[in-house]
């Protein structure tokens, strides 16, 4: 029994990063009907403005949760800076253009890759212990940072669900995602709802980059694993529809932890995969998927 | 002056501004040796610190005077390119050295993946190629221009897991965990056979692919399995690091074996205190009385660059270069094949300090391995603690 609650909080832990980054995916799809592959790349920049200005500020005599704190500023506006460029010289002109996004976001992986490479080189960066110590859970261990990670990634989904539900810009996000050209006639300017789109998926993969900076392996490589299982979730769950994405990292990340417990790690990675050639054989539009 | 007298100085000139000019480019001739490393991933600390070590020699060599072949000086130039650890990167890496850029020399290649890919290629040209790389299958008569510049897990396992066997005799089941790729196949070929060996029942054999960023599964299956000891064999630091780091989180206590780690700094980048007593067979202790002044200079200034300190895969690179110069030398020819063919019968003085050969007979079939000491060291208080050292020994 307590294997199986250790095993379920493993998948809570990896879903919620996997749920945050999937989130950004989605909402860019249903928005702007485009795949950004660079998306993986404004994690990557957060994760690792965090693991360089951490070390920085403590040296500097700041208590390491502060420094933490207002790293996490630093590096969800350095990506949130970086996800407008992107959309201003480059997206903007590729809306609801599957191909043409597929070639740009393309584009700027490698472009972005080589820039990250040279920033920030290769090796990988350490971040401090933010909160240190371990809890116990119904018998399961987790630590108090990656406790942290699941509390932040709930309360941030919880919000974004209640803006595209209750308010006036989330109201209208989903308009433009279910029918562009009736939203515009309603009045919703789908120029601006399309930058705010893009800039909340660019905000949700800068802060789980900033969330998952302190209890993983920091490079500028990271996004690509991420990006991967991100994608496979927004499949699983159906592209464009949020309550998937969330059901789609969390099935992922289940398969990822039930399958490397009884099998083994190389065999989990196959079923993930597995799981992405059933559910479009069976349900092509995804499990929670409509368009 | 005569037109006739004009025309002869003219030309006595121009014919002894083109001999200096000639020569001056004799002087300034430049070798360029290859590196297929990996730049980028978790493996992205070997590959820098390779390509600053082989610069290094090449630099060293050049203020010595250079390579002196038939009369002509040359320099070396280390030509360095990502192989991101994988095949498809390393083939890449491959025609990029040895069909576009011309080189005849591969001061080294990291990842048995990535190797496989170069030597398909090197040994077909006619090119020299040292390697890091732990496979067996990559060495031996079929393959006369190869070389390897560290030690391999034939070299390091045997000695290693013995020696920890003799220490904790008590220990009687092992977890092992790999990468899924050609590096980890070998490597867990040779623990697996040690271990059984030494009577240790192997609990677990599984792989994992490069780049997860994930540990918590893994290490919630090895944890539940219960070992005594966990062989994390050819893991990179930072991902050995954070292995540990989760068991410790799941209170996983025992021996813990990384067979090629290579140092502290990049496991306790990602593993902090759960790294302490980590076994380790390719590190490098500087802080040591065996430690001599140049190794301590050199190892600093690679600190104030790459952040920790340089490891045996990272000298080996440094080797490499004097090895290649030394056969250079002996066989009076820059000739890729002319120099493959004495390379077995040359010595060198290794970054080690001491006088390096090549041997390998028993194991591979031919001179191929350079001989250099095996160290077995383990982290005690944060720090890295020489046990034992082991000169191979054997034709």
């Amino acid at each position: 029994m307590q294997t199986t609650i250790q095993l379920i909080l493993t998948s809570l832990q990896i879903g919620a990063v996997y749920i945050l980054f999937s989130l950004g995916l989605t909402l860019i799809f249903g928005v702007m009907r485009i795949v950004n592959f660079a998306h993986g790349h404004l994690f990557a920049v957060s994760a690792l403005v965090v693991a360089y200005t951490v070390p920085w500020l403590a040296s500097g005599g700041i208590p390491v949760l502060p420094a933490y704190l207002l790293s996490v500023l630093a590096g969800v506006s350095v990506a949130m800076a970086l996800g407008f460029l992107m959309y201003i010289f480059g997206f903007r002109g590729f809306r609801r253009d599957m191909v043409g996004s597929f070639i740009l976001s393309i584009g700027l992986v490698l472009l972005l890759d080589g820039i990250l490479l040279k920033t920030f080189g290769g090796a990988v960066r350490p971040v401090p212990e933010i909160l240190p110590g371990t809890v116990t859970i119904l018998g399961a261990a987790v630590t108090v940072q990656r406790f942290a990670l699941c509390v932040a990634a709930v309360v941030i989904t919880g919000v974004l669900y209640l803006a595209l539900t209750r308010t006036k810009l989330g109201k209208a996000l989903r308009a433009v995602s279910i029918d562009h050209e009736a939203a515009m006639m309603q009045g919703i300017p789908y120029n601006r709802m399309a930058l705010a789109g893009f800039m909340i998926a660019s905000a949700l993969a800068a802060l789980a980059g900033a969330l998952i900076a302190p209890v993983t392996i920091v490079s500028p490589v990271i996004g690509a694993d991420y990006l991967i299982k991100g994608f496979i979730a927004v499949i699983v769950g159906g592209l464009g529809s949020v309550p998937g994405a969330i059901l789609g990292g969390l099935f992922v990340a289940a398969i990822e932890t039930f399958g490397a417990f009884y099998f083994d790690p190389s065999s989990a990675s196959i079923g993930i995969f597995l799981l992405v050639i059933v559910v479009l054989l069976v349900r092509p539009k995804g499990l929670l998927g409509h368009g | 002056m005569t037109i006739t007298t004009r025309m002869k100085s003219l030309a006595f000139g121009t014919s002894l501004g083109l001999f200096a000019t000639l020569g001056a480019a004799n002087a300034q001739e430049t070798i360029k040796l290859g590196l297929s490393i990996p730049l980028s991933g978790a493996g992205a600390i070997w590959g820098k610190g390779s390509e600053f070590m082989c610069k290094k020699a090449a630099q060293e060599i050049a203020q010595a005077g250079g390579v002196k072949v038939e009369g002509k000086t040359y320099n070396f130039e280390c030509l360095a390119y990502d192989n991101k650890y994988n095949a498809a990167e390393g083939t890449r890496v491959a025609q990029t050295l040895l069909n576009r850029d011309g080189v005849k020399f591969i001061a080294g290649s990291l990842g048995t993946a990535p190797v496989q890919a170069l030597q398909s290629l090197s040994e077909r040209q006619g090119v020299v190629m040292f390697t890091t790389a732990w496979g067996s299958s990559i060495k031996g008569p079929k393959f006369p221009l190869t070389f390897t510049q560290m030690n391999t897990a034939f070299e390091i396992i045997p000695p290693l897991i013995r020696y920890i066997h003799g220490l904790h005799p008590e220990a009687k089941s092992v977890a092992m965990l790999n990468p899924n790729d050609a590096t980890g196949r070998e490597t867990e070929g040779v623990s697996k056979k040690v271990w059984t060996d030494t009577g240790v029942k192997i609990l677990s054999s599984d792989f994992y692919e490069r780049g997860t960023t994930e540990f918590q599964p893994i290490a919630a299956r090895i944890a539940s399995l219960k070992p005594e000891v966990v062989d994390l064999a050819s893991l990179p630091p930072a991902d050995a690091g954070v292995v540990l780091r989760e068991l410790d989180v799941l209170g996983w206590k025992g021996v813990k074996v990384i067979a090629v780690g290579t140092g502290v700094d990049g496991l306790k980048a990602t593993g902090g205190n759960a790294i302490e007593g980590v076994y380790m067979g390719a590190a490098v202790i500087f802080d040591g009385p065996t430690a001599t002044s140049q190794q301590k200079a050199i190892n600093d200034e690679a600190r104030g660059v790459l952040g920790e300190s340089l490891n045996s895969i990272q000298i080996g690179f440094y080797d490499s270069v004097y090895a290649i110069k030394a056969a250079m030398e002996k066989a009076q020819s820059i000739d890729p094949k002319k120099v493959g063919a004495v390379l077995a019968d040359v010595s060198f003085t290794s970054f080690y300090g001491n006088k390096v050969d090549f041997y390998g007979t028993g194991t591979y079939g031919a001179r191929q391995q350079m001989r250099l000491p095996v160290s077995i060291s383990q982290v005690q208080d944060g720090k890295l603690v020489e046990k034992s050292r082991i000169v191979p020994e054997g034709n």
